[in-house]
């Protein structure tokens, strides 16, 4: 369902032209609002869809195999970290569903990795990545190797 | 410049009734273009249209007064703010541009038509609210052709490309510019003004003449798309969007998928939305 | 236009592509190398773009060591049966051994993974797959990769790997162009991690028109992971190895939730079993070792991947299609039906959108599935890419020389669906295959490899020349014709995708032949990619959209080129389903029992071809079963050229 944009509701703000994967929103040279140029390379991945600050981008189903009259339409509503679905079927049968998008404030849990105590060199020898081994399990134990698991690399045909 | 009444000043040369009845044209001119567009590309129609298919789609009754309380309420917070302009710059931008359009506009009727020839009676109101109308308007127009335009701002196009888009605002802009450059040399005594006077009768013709073609009339349905966007709501269509979620109506909290949510923050903040939208 | 040329100099690792493999790679590197620039070029916006641009709904490899629920060795026989015995199995190792401290991390920036209420573990949807409310994923993990970059340059496509012209074999950076400013980018680094896509549309697509913009990978995976390596002459492997996938018919909606979680199955349009059925006839074609349904029956051991398409090809060849998806079991559990639309909602809008339009209510109805059209990529059910170096603890010596993740070129790493040979990473993998290389660009730096790299002006300059080609092209001939597309001196960069979509079909397996090729095809097909090279230097771009759309073209054009090539080398038929050698239709383990390697040379254009030997991780499983009584006992390890 390649996207489009009602006439009335865009304002010609350029989030979708900004967040569009595959570079096919764009705005249109006659009204200064956006449009979708190429619609056989869009994914309906909705991201343009999602960012709309006006609602005004829709999708309809491609039209080599989807019939008209259907409605499948998305509020991502960032500060409530949701975002809600309604489906609405050709013959009229309506699902409504609503999902989370992050558990935390956006951008708020990062450690700065420039402030971390610098890596020593045998931290750089070994194999593990940063937080690691810790991370890995939650426990004091350490990187599975071929030693600790009892393993070989070996030539022949294994199945 | 922003005391004097410069088309009784103009009367000198150009007779009242002439002047007039450039202006009638012009208004014609709005009008039939207006006419034009509507008909031609049948877009009331197609506004009739829609209208019918949500209320199809509506899940309650919206009663006549509450459809005059949705159209004054949208017309004041809206309409007259500009508020559904999410980037508050672009929202500024506007209202300089449309209250200093409107601001100009009544100025030059009052000033043709009250006061055709009365350079000393016109009041000190009206040739001060066409200039800093006329200001106002190159103020927010210049702002948005060099700095806002999403093709410029979004896409990266050079500033000096001119697309059809670009009929609308620089045709105003320019007639404005022209208007104010022409009263202060008429008010200096250049003879240069003249010209510039051309300039301008030349681009508020476009701007007049040009609506079928230009974004001229959005003035006109940009309003009925906001006040059947907010009846949408009214009526419980909401253009078959979901409400907006709820964390804290238990409806919305409660249920299996939101699991996750139930002690995290009510407020996120921002993520995407926090940037703006120029990453190139 | 301005076609300004902008330098980003003294770059430490550029990271091209800013995909889950790239954001690892950029998050990673600034612990390695905290005082060091780091620099990620990402054709569209860093926010949405790569394969989970639109979200997932689940992480598909993921070990759970931390609750006991498997060690990063069972992930590697997972992959390797399921990959028909040949991958990377070093590479799989260590990829699944880190894996879980990516997932963790992804959980502590807010990621919503979901939890099972009963043990307090994730909430499994298989044995690898963990269920994430991930509308976000994309952002969330991205954060990581801005947070940590010196620099995020959006909208860049890079076409090319400068090299150094120093020393020889080792790379210098990378350039591109700004598809919105037009601009000339050259960015200069002592490394650089290629961590952009693999390729879709390079066979031709089921649908006929918008539809072939619902690919199952992303429409704009242009396969520039490959095209940027293997212009520059890096090694690659298993090219041959694209993937089919069995998906709902043209919405292709993923199914593993469905297969998984809601434990749904597929009959035929008789509403019969079919798959075992076709099983006995298949396991002559590649042998009990590598289907053994019995044992999988028993045991967690997968009926691979291919076989089970194998099956529906074959079930709907034979004229009992189409082949259905049971779930109106399933979806009358109303939690069950939420997970299924969610599901959708989460990673593919368009399948929910083609139910809406068809009426399709899983509830009330099974869903027609289908077999996609083939795809060329390294990190879901697939395994092609780069040939890598392993970690140093792991690899055999014809597996490591150096630095994990780098390529054969010196200075050039991987992640993602660049690193050949390590299928069933998806997302959780590629971001650590990203943390991987970059510790290891790293200390690639630190130990000197990179000093002395100079990089002469005529190379810069040449390359933006032959950038800016398709623009020039058609503007100067454009002047020959009235109006439309129809030109005899150039031909727009749709045109050239229908051609190579076209002539990969019908030469190099594609649906429309029903996945068969053979030898003579597969010539003729490279003959036909030859010449279409020759049109490839007439690409006509009327703006920037088509330059970028030109130079997907060219790095998918590459990529084909490697895969015809692998898939004539390969004289055998590894993974039915997949594709089919009819001059070979069998699994012959006794000469192919070997990963292929190719090189092409940048200068001459020619392919070497050539076999790697393929070890295995081998520990009380694998020693249990050799054994038994072998059943066909064929090959030993010194039968395998060895490189």
């Amino acid at each position: 369902m390649p996207t489009f944009v009602y006439m009335t509701r865009c304002d010609g703000c350029g989030h979708c032209v900004d967040i569009c994967p595959s570079d096919i929103m764009h705005i249109d040279p006659t009204h200064r609002r956006a449009y979708n140029i190429e619609p056989d390379m869009c994914w309906e991945c909705y991201s343009c869809v999602k960012a709309c600050p006006q609602n005004a981008i829709d999708a309809r189903g491609y039209a080599d195999f989807a019939p008209l009259g259907h409605s499948v339409r998305v509020r991502r509503e960032e500060e409530k970290g949701t975002i809600s679905w309604k489906i609405k079927f050709r013959d009229g049968t309506e699902k409504n569903f609503l999902s989370p998008i992050t558990t935390k404030p956006w951008g708020s849990a990062y450690p700065e990795l420039k402030n971390e105590p610098a890596p020593t060199g045998d931290m750089r020898d070994s194999q593990n990545l940063y937080s690691e081994p810790k991370f890995i399990r939650h426990d004091d134990g350490e990187l599975h190797t071929l030693e600790s698991n009892n393993l070989e690399m070996k030539l022949g045909v294994y199945y | 410049m922003f005391t004097t009444n410069h088309f009784a000043e103009l009367s000198a040369v150009i007779s009242p009734g002439i002047m007039q009845t450039f202006v009638v044209i012009m208004i014609f001119l709005v009008i039939g273009g207006t006419l034009f567009d509507v008909i031609h590309k049948r877009s009331a129609t197609y506004f009739f249209n829609a209208g019918d298919k949500a209320r199809k789609n509506a899940t309650r009754e919206v009663t006549g007064g509450e459809k005059i309380s949705v159209v004054a309420k949208t017309t004041a917070s809206e309409i007259l703010t500009s508020s559904e302009f999410c980037n508050p710059k672009r929202r500024i931008a506007h209202l300089l541009g449309m209250y200093g359009f409107i601001a100009y506009l009544i100025a030059t009727l009052v000033m043709v038509f009250g006061y055709p020839t009365d350079v000393q009676g016109t009041p000190a109101l009206w040739p001060f609210l066409w200039a800093v109308g006329a200001l106002s308007v190159c103020v927010g127009g210049y702002w948005f052709w060099f700095f806002i335009r999403v093709d410029v701002a979004a896409e990266g196009n050079s500033v000096f490309r001119v697309v059809k888009a670009d009929l609308f605002i620089l045709s105003l802009v320019l007639s404005c510019t022209f208007a104010l450059i022409w009263a202060f040399l008429q008010s200096a005594g250049n003879p240069l003004s003249g010209l510039f006077l051309v300039f301008y009768l030349i681009t508020s013709i476009v701007l007049f003449g040009g609506v079928p073609w230009s974004k001229f009339a959005h003035m006109f349905f940009k309003p009925a798309a906001a006040i059947q966007k907010k009846l949408s709501v009214a009526d419980g269509s909401l253009d078959n969007l979901p409400r907006p979620a709820d964390r804290t109506n238990p409806e919305d909290s409660d249920r299996h998928s939101m699991e996750l949510l139930k002690d995290a923050p009510l407020n996120m903040g921002l993520g995407i939305k926090r940037e703006q939208p120029n990453h190139y | 236009m301005a076609r300004e040329t902008i330098v980003e100099d003294n770059i430490d690792v550029l990271v091209v592509g800013g995909g889950l493999g790239g954001s690892g790679a950029a998050w990673e590197a600034r612990y390695w190398g905290q005082d060091k620039k780091i620099v990620v070029a990402e054709k569209a916006n860093i926010d949405r773009s790569g394969a989970v641009a639109q979200g997932l709904y689940a992480i598909n490899c993921y070990m759970g060591t931390r609750w006991g629920e498997n060690n990063p060795e069972d992930h590697v026989r997972y992959a390797r049966i399921d990959l028909m015995g040949l991958v990377r199995e070093d590479l799989l190792f260590d990829m699944a051994r880190h894996v879980d401290s990516t997932v963790h991390q992804f959980e502590e920036w807010g990621l919503p993974i979901m939890r099972n209420p009963n043990t307090g573990t994730y909430l499994r949807e298989g044995r690898w797959q963990i269920m994430i409310h991930g509308e976000s994923y994309k952002p969330i993990v991205a954060e990581a990769a801005k947070k940590s970059a010196d620099a995020v340059f959006n909208r860049i496509c890079v076409t090319h790997l400068l090299m150094d012209d120093a020393k020889d074999n080792r790379v210098a950076g990378a350039v591109g162009f700004n598809v919105r400013t037009g601009n000339y980018h050259v960015f200069k680094s002592k490394t650089v991690i290629v961590a952009a896509g693999g390729a879709s549309n390079i066979f031709k697509p089921r649908s006929v028109g918008e539809g072939a913009g619902r690919v199952w990978y992303a429409p704009w995976s242009s396969g520039s992971a490959y095209g940027l390596m293997i212009n520059a002459g890096a090694k690659m492997t298993q090219m041959e190895n694209r993937i089919v996938l069995a998906r709902f018919k043209d919405g292709y909606g993923p199914v593993g939730a469905y297969f998984l979680h809601l434990k749904t199955y597929t009959q035929n349009g008789l509403g019969e079993e079919y798959e075992s059925k076709w099983f006995p006839a298949l396991q002559k074609m590649v042998g009990k070792e590598y289907l053994d349904p019995e044992l999988s029956h028993r045991t967690h051991r997968p009926i691979p991947t291919c076989l089970r398409n194998h099956a529906i090809i074959s079930e709907v060849n034979a004229g009992r299609g189409p082949i259905h998806m049971v779930t109106m079991h399933a979806f009358q559990d109303p939690h069950l039906e939420e997970v299924g639309w969610e599901n959708f909602l989460g990673m593919t809008v368009g399948q929910a959108v083609l139910w809406a339009a068809t009426d399709v209510d899983p509830k009330n109805e099974n869903p027609e599935l289908t077999t996609s059209e083939p795809y060329v990529m390294g990190s879901h059910a697939t395994g092609a890419g780069g040939w890598a170096s392993g970690p140093e603890d792991v690899s055999p010596p014809e597996y490591f020389w150096g630095y994990n993740r780098m390529m054969t070129i010196e200075g050039l790493f991987g992640a993602g669906d660049a690193v050949g040979g390590t299928p069933h990473a998806f997302s959780s993998g590629s971001f650590t295959e990203g943390r991987l290389a970059a510790k290891a660009a790293c200390k690639y730096i630190d130990d000197g490899k990179a000093e002395g790299i100079r990089i002469n002006e005529k190379q810069i300059t040449d390359r933006k020349e032959e950038i800016y080609k398709p623009l020039d092209h058609y503007k100067i001939y454009r002047n020959e014709i009235v109006a439309g597309t129809v030109s005899p001196s150039y031909i727009n960069p749709k045109h050239g995708l229908d051609r190579l979509q076209k002539l990969m079909d019908e030469y190099c397996g594609g649906v429309t032949v029903s996945y068969m090729t053979n030898e003579k095809l597969l010539n003729i097909g490279l003959k036909k990619l030859k010449v279409m090279e020759e049109d490839l230097e007439k690409l006509g771009a009327k703006d920037l959209h088509e330059l970028l759309r030109a130079w997907e073209l060219k790095h998918r054009h590459r990529t084909a080129e490697c895969v015809t090539q692998h898939t004539l080398f390969r004289k055998e038929t590894r993974w039915p389903g997949y594709y089919y050698r009819g001059d070979a239709m069998k699994l012959d383990d006794e000469n192919w029992h070997v990963l292929t390697v190719s090189r092409r040379d940048p200068e001459t254009g020619e392919y070497t071809m050539e076999k790697a030997p393929c070890y295995h991780l081998v520990g009380d499983e694998e020693k249990a079963a050799k054994k038994k009584p072998a059943v066909r006992k064929k090959v030993t390890a010194k039968r395998v050229p060895a490189e």
